[in-house]
């Protein structure tokens, strides 16, 4: 541990204490250990959202102005670096649900009215398997319309 | 007889009257097989050097006041064997707390946190002695028994990367607590705390890392009570939106 980590300004109390305290540090390894891997992951999916809302606002305006500009901006979603970005985004989403749903059970209540919650094991394996399923559809669909 | 062998203890040391900044010491003290952290602290404090400060009071994970950071996680130091390190063991104060000496942290911003949410029964009217006892059903119990277990040893807030990057975080040990007495079917304070709970730094700045839940020594698992007070939240806003009198008691 080296003392001199980067200090911040966390749960100070709102009032001055009498004795003079040394500034909070944050945690050790923040953020480049492996534990906070999956906070900044998740953090960094921001990029993805933003990118992919725009991308999706360009098809929608693009689809608005005539079947032409719907095919050029199709045409242009083959270009290998929008592959490569569409690849890098499906990865991003795969880890963000399949994480979610392994730590989907703890975030429901117990009952849901008169129903006890199903075994955790159940609820991961139907949220993947419906995931699974879901993806496939949707490819085959795409795969169809192209 | 447990056996007796030497390791090297890495203290923080600091003294607001004395010293700038916080600065490490090293102790080389006889150890045994069966100590926790905790024993090697008192060791030192006991036989090597009465100057060193450290909380700790019922030395059985039960009063929460032990937790330090014990080779860069944090750990209820009452609990953890000092046999799962190597010959070099490094404890630090808190991180994400102000330091007050060696390895004392500042806890009144914590309770101030604590306090935001109400962790006890609020009743609009409270019932006389004479209608007796308010039942509650084992399966009542068993919806919140798990987020009752917290001891408000601060690991949580600790290990959280949110409090590191958001100082005004309500934190999960503040929330999972809270939202244990919004589940609890004696209480009607769930419209109070909900407030509090959607403000800037609630509940919905966790952005579900989960390493709350990872170093929680009791198995409470804050993460999840964060979870579920957002779900209960947002239906409780729905119902807000279609129902007059809303949904929270």
């Amino acid at each position: 541990m080296s003392h001199a980590r980067p200090v911040l300004d966390a749960m100070k109390p709102s009032r001055p204490a009498p004795t003079r305290m040394a500034p909070p540090r944050k945690p050790d390894g923040f953020p480049n250990a492996g534990r906070y891997r999956a906070y900044l992951a998740f953090g960094f999916g921001g990029f993805f959202l933003l990118t992919m809302s725009l991308l999706v606002l360009r098809a929608v305006w693009a689809l608005g102005n005539g079947e032409a500009a719907w095919r050029r901006v199709a045409t242009s979603f083959q270009n290998p670096l929008y592959v490569i970005y569409h690849a890098l985004a499906f990865l991003w989403l795969s880890w963000f649900i399949l994480r979610l749903f392994r730590l989907f059970p703890a975030t429901q209540p117990r009952r849901l009215g008169p129903i006890r919650r199903p075994p955790d094991a159940l609820l991961v394996a139907g949220l993947s398997g419906a995931f699974v399923v879901v993806t496939f559809v949707v490819a085959a669909m795409l795969w169809g319309a192209s | 007889m447990a056996e007796t062998r030497t390791k090297t203890i890495v203290v923080t040391r600091f003294d607001p009257d004395r010293d700038e900044a916080p600065r490490l010491q090293r102790y080389e003290i006889p150890v045994q097989d069966d100590w926790k952290v905790l024993d090697a602290l008192n060791y030192i404090k006991d036989e090597v050097d009465g100057t060193l400060s450290h909380r700790w009071s019922c030395r059985m994970a039960v009063c929460g006041s032990c937790g330090m950071n014990v080779n860069g996680s944090p750990k209820l130091t009452c609990k953890d064997p000092l046999s799962d390190y190597g010959d070099t063991v490094e404890v630090t104060p808190l991180p994400n707390f102000p330091v007050i000496r060696d390895l004392v942290v500042e806890i009144e911003g914590f309770m101030e946190r604590l306090q935001k949410v109400k962790p006890w029964i609020v009743r609009a009217k409270e019932l006389a002695v004479e209608a007796g006892p308010t039942r509650q059903s084992p399966a009542e119990l068993d919806d919140f028994r798990q987020f009752s277990m917290c001891i408000n040893c601060m690991l949580c807030y600790a290990a959280c990367p949110v409090i590191a990057n958001e100082p005004d975080f309500l934190g999960p040990a503040a929330i999972a607590l809270g939202h244990r007495y919004n589940l609890d079917t004696r209480d009607q304070g769930q419209k109070e705390r909900n407030r509090v709970f959607r403000e800037d730094g609630g509940i919905f700045s966790c952005s579900y890392a989960n390493e709350c839940s990872e170093v929680c020594p009791k198995h409470v698992d804050p993460s999840g009570a964060i979870q579920q007070a957002k779900l209960a939240n947002v239906i409780d806003w729905v119902k807000g939106l279609v129902l007059e009198r809303g949904g929270a008691r």
